[in-house]
């Protein structure tokens, strides 16, 4: 049996788990602090 | 005051938490993937293969550090968690919260990459081995703490049900890391033992730097999870209006 497909599978695997483990909360940031510049322009132009 | 009693008395600060864990940031970036680097070269094109386990061998570089990673970060939690209990430093709810995504991440590796070398060498994805079991079972702790901060609506409160929740279920620890002394398990012993590492220094050099890697990447995760957490939870603070302000100009 070949242990390739296996070797590759869990590192594969890893990467793409560590990656988005990673990559979520830069994103999850980005959009909060977009919401929340959008609803300070909406106060400042309230005011 | 004594330094180290201040960087820890500042530590509590959110803004300069903040500002300090930003310049950190890019740093352990830096590190991690240069340790991550130098590890999968040695161990994926340098070290031999195993003579008993032959070429997959080179899946423990991953599933060994995952997995020491699984047991640290919960126990970080454990002791996080009592100390924002005990003295309700707020900083370290934070902590505690925003380790429990990249703990379940790491035990999720250890769990699918554990199973992806049981089956060329065991002869099956999965057995309901003790080790194997209870390492299951750390990873329905972080779903489960995970799960519980987000049924309160109240951070505060929420924070400190899953502070509870982690040094309770710290008590799977010692479960998981003595498993195979006290049960008949197919799972091997240590690979580090009391006597010293039983590995060729070819092997353990890859193994070594992998494990190294890995607490950068958690390190920083956690920070970056942590500033996620913060701006989310004080975002009607000056602090938090003073960086919007910056970041608009």
């Amino acid at each position: 049996m070949s242990h390739t497909p296996f070797i590759l599978a869990a590192y594969l695997i890893g990467a793409v788990v560590l990656f988005w483990t990673a990559v979520a909360p830069v994103i999850k940031k980005r959009t909060l602090l977009r919401q929340l510049k959008a609803r300070q322009a909406r106060m400042d132009k309230s005011q | 005051m004594n330094p180290i009693f201040l960087f820890f008395h500042k530590t509590g600060s959110p803004p300069w938490f903040y500002r300090f864990s930003g310049y950190l940031i890019p740093w352990l970036w830096a590190i991690f993937i240069g340790l991550t680097v130098w590890g999968l070269y040695l161990g994926l094109f340098v070290a031999p293969a195993d003579y008993q386990q032959g070429e997959s061998v080179r899946i423990m570089y991953l599933h060994v550090p995952t997995a020491w990673m699984s047991m640290m970060i919960y126990g970080l939690m454990a002791i996080m968690g009592f100390i924002a209990l005990v003295w309700r430093i707020r900083m370290m709810e934070v902590l505690v919260i925003s380790s429990a995504p990249i703990g379940a991440a790491f035990t999720m590796i250890a769990l699918i990459s554990g199973s992806l070398w049981g089956r060329p060498t065991w002869g099956t994805y999965w057995v309901w081995d003790a080790r194997l079991t209870s390492e299951l079972v750390l990873l329905f702790l972080y779903f489960g703490v995970i799960a519980l901060y987000n049924a309160f609506d109240e951070p505060r409160k929420a924070a400190k049900a899953a502070s509870l929740m982690s040094i309770v279920g710290a008590v799977n620890l010692p479960i998981i890391y003595f498993s195979v002394e006290w049960w008949n398990t197919l799972h091997q012993g240590s690979s580090m033992g009391s006597d010293g590492p039983g590995i060729h220094p070819s092997m353990l050099l890859p193994l070594l730097l992998m494990a190294t890697a890995t607490k950068f990447f958690y390190g920083a995760n956690l920070l970056t999870r942590a500033r996620l957490l913060l701006v989310k939870q004080d975002h009607r603070k000056r602090w938090v209006q003073d960086l919007l302000s910056k970041e608009s100009q």
